[in-house]
């Protein structure tokens, strides 16, 4: 049985006893607040705000990274990451924004969390619940474009997100070299109204701008789907057969399926490049049968969200002091190549760096553009 | 002999040649043999599910457990296969057969919570659908599985006459499958549950047994599925059995298998899975963007659809 059914039934666990003790202790809290209050946690690295992130499940590696970034925030306050509340919305903005009320009002309005509103109209009713409160927000991935922090004021800290464009440019860039500036492109795209998938393939078309020799002969959508991206990589090859000198692929897993639809025909040596920097992925680079992949560092920011949220709290920054481009940015992303795909590995996969969380905007890409 | 012959039942193959045809004629790249080995690759494990189905349509049910238990079986089959030392020769053949009883077995008990718990098949199967995948997600921890068995992977990578041999594997369970259609007597039973259960159940017919061992065999052509699309990609996930349950459904009734029961079987299952999959291929074959794909997909699907059912004898739609 894998260890992951032992790791998530004893997370369950723990974290069924901590809600039990969270539960007493604040009963108690409540009633002797001169007993518990000096030599409780809350004491030492809080200062005195209660830590949270906010978000939808941790099923998937993507999520489990940010969720850990957050934990070893909490971890470098000197506490136990058992400090940081997981508030899990199940794919629901109304439960989204009912935890975060909940543990507003539970800590008197000091609260610091990070936050995936689950959906982008949410994240206005929970920046707002939040500013009304007294807390402190910072949110990741989904807003709308018209919410921004400044307008909310210091309780709304800042917005992360990822753009895929410059990353994917500098993948294709790296492809056309390969390619030896010359040669038909094809792309395979995750579901064409998925942002992520416009961005990306925005990316490709920028970098073909400057290579006239490069033709994107086909754009094709694999719905982000392994087996879908190789049944159209073979209908590809029907139609374009030898023309086909690159592939450009929206995400890890359709590059996948791209590599074994032409393991099928005998063809090797194609160079393709795929986007997340999944570990099987970045095996597959290693072993030269991708030619790159995209990571996006979600331990960061995952535990730089909950950090500007923390610190903006406690006085260690004032947001509104900050500039725009410090509360809307862009998280970092490395392009895993062949050269540094074992370095990448032994620093990113079989460990976790440790980041100095005071650093605040040290990996920012840039503020965030709106199109 | 041809007075009751109906031109009906010819017409999913008729409409099968006519795609070839149509696409042939705007690009003749699509009318080559390379081209139909691309279409039988992709079609071999689509091909397994639709005749699992098949069974359960001709009875009358249906059965929507499909991507769990396609997803689950491919994981269960890539994990015993790791386990058995990685590769086919130091005993990873335990693993095709595991996987092949674990689909049997999964089968029957959703099989056995419809017709003995008396849930109608479509909740039931739907339900033990999410259970497999869910099942898949705790095994997997959301992560990829990966086979890299050179001797495994031939069913991919050897090729006789053009096709790699998954294509003849799937063959083999074809006709398998048209022989218990035709020569045993749970193929016999399925069509006459689907055709007038009360009558089957008075005439003798073991009612309950017959439906369990419909799902079981269900079960078994899934996991062949899954086993065949490990051979294909070389991995399984929770989302190896993505798509399958609408594409396979689709494909037996663009076939001639009616919603109903008792009319059609595995044969129209296999003309409806490359009826699906050429146009699938053919759309990219002939260039059409992406974007108009699918609502070309699905308007090509109700047109085979009224070719090639026989509508005029149906009381009802439901």
């Amino acid at each position: 049985m894998s260890t992951f059914i032992k790791d998530f039934i004893e997370r369950e666990k723990i974290s069924r006893r901590n809600f039990l003790f969270a539960s007493a202790a604040g009963i108690s809290a409540s009633a002797l607040p001169g007993l518990f209050a000096p030599s409780s946690a809350l004491a030492h690295g809080h200062g005195g705000y209660a830590l949270a992130w906010s978000y939808r499940d941790r099923a998937s590696a993507y999520w489990n990274a940010i969720v850990s970034g957050g934990e070893a925030y909490v971890e470098s306050l000197g506490l136990d990451k058992s400090e940081m509340v997981n508030l899990i919305n199940e794919a629901s903005s109304e439960k989204s924004l009912a935890d975060i009320k909940a543990f507003l009002a539970k800590n008197n309005g000091m609260g610091a969390i990070a936050c995936d509103a689950n959906d982008s109209p949410n994240a206005r009713p929970v920046v707002e619940a939040v500013r009304d409160a007294g807390g402190f927000i910072s949110t990741i991935w989904n807003k709308t474009d018209d919410l921004h922090p400044w307008d909310i004021g210091d309780s709304y800290v800042a917005h992360l997100s990822w753009s895929g464009e410059k990353p994917s440019e500098d993948a294709a860039r790296l492809l056309i070299d390969k390619m030896g500036g010359e040669g038909g492109i094809v792309h395979i795209g995750g579901i064409p109204a998925n942002i992520p998938a416009i961005e990306r393939l925005d990316g490709l078309k920028n970098a073909l701008n400057d290579n006239p020799n490069v033709e994107l002969l086909d754009v094709q959508s694999a719905d982000w789907d392994t087996t879908k991206a190789a049944d159209v990589m073979a209908s590809l090859l029907t139609r374009y057969g030898d023309e086909i000198k690159g592939v450009h692929c929206a995400n890890d897993n359709m590059a996948y399926g791209v590599i074994e639809a032409l393991k099928a025909e005998g063809i090797t040596g194609m160079p393709i490049t795929a986007f997340d920097g999944n570990p099987e992925a970045v095996d597959l680079v290693m072993g030269g049968d991708l030619l790159a992949t995209v990571f996006t560092n979600p331990h960061w920011g995952g535990g730089i969200a909950l950090a500007l949220a923390h610190q903006a709290a406690t006085g260690a920054f004032v947001p509104s002091e900050e500039p725009n481009e410090h509360r809307e940015f862009y998280g970092p992303s490395i392009l895993v190549t062949p050269d540094d795909a074992a370095e990448f590995k032994k620093t990113y996969l079989e460990s976790t760096p440790t980041y100095d969380w005071t650093d605040r905007w040290g990996l920012s890409a840039g503020q965030i553009q709106y199109k | 002999m041809f007075r009751n012959f109906d031109i009906k039942s010819l017409m999913p193959i008729i409409v099968l040649i006519v795609l070839v045809v149509f696409f042939t004629a705007i690009n003749p790249n699509f009318f080559s043999l390379r081209n139909f080995a691309r279409i039988a690759i992709a079609a071999s494990p689509f091909l397994m599910v639709a005749i699992g189905v098949t069974f359960i349509i001709v009875m009358g049910s249906i059965d929507l457990s499909m991507e769990g238990t396609v997803s689950l079986s491919a994981v269960i089959f890539c994990f015993a296969f790791l386990y058995f030392g990685g590769t086919l020769a130091s005993g990873g053949w335990i693993a095709l057969f595991a996987a092949m009883c674990f689909g049997m077995f999964y089968g029957a008990l959703n099989g056995f919570i419809h017709a003995k718990l008396l849930i109608p098949s479509f909740m039931s199967s739907l339900a033990m659908g999410f259970v497999g995948i869910g099942a898949t997600v705790l095994l997997t921890g959301g992560g990829i599985v990966r086979i890299d068995d050179d001797v495994f992977r031939m069913l991919l990578t050897y090729r006789v006459q053009g096709f790699p041999l998954m294509v003849y594997v799937a063959a083999f369970f074809l006709i398998a499958g048209l022989l218990i259609q035709k020569k045993t007597i749970l193929g016999r039973n399925l069509y006459a549950i689907g055709g007038a259960e009360d009558l089957a159940s008075a005439s003798g017919v073991p009612v309950l047994k017959t439906r369990i061992m419909a799902f079981a065999l269900a079960g078994f052509y899934y996991s062949l599925a899954g086993i065949l699309q490990v051979a294909k990609l070389g991995q399984a996930e929770s989302v190896t059995g993505a798509n399958l349950m609408f594409l396979s459904i689709t494909a037996a009734v663009v076939g001639g298998v009616a919603l109903w029961g008792a009319i059609g079987g595995v044969f129209n299952a296999l003309i409806g899975v490359l009826i699906v999959t050429v146009i699938n291929n053919g759309m990219v074959v002939i260039g059409l963007p992406d974007y108009i794909q699918d609502g070309v997909l699905g308007a090509l699907v109700i047109v085979a659809v009224i070719l090639s059912t026989n509508r005029s004898t149906v009381k009802f739609v439901k």
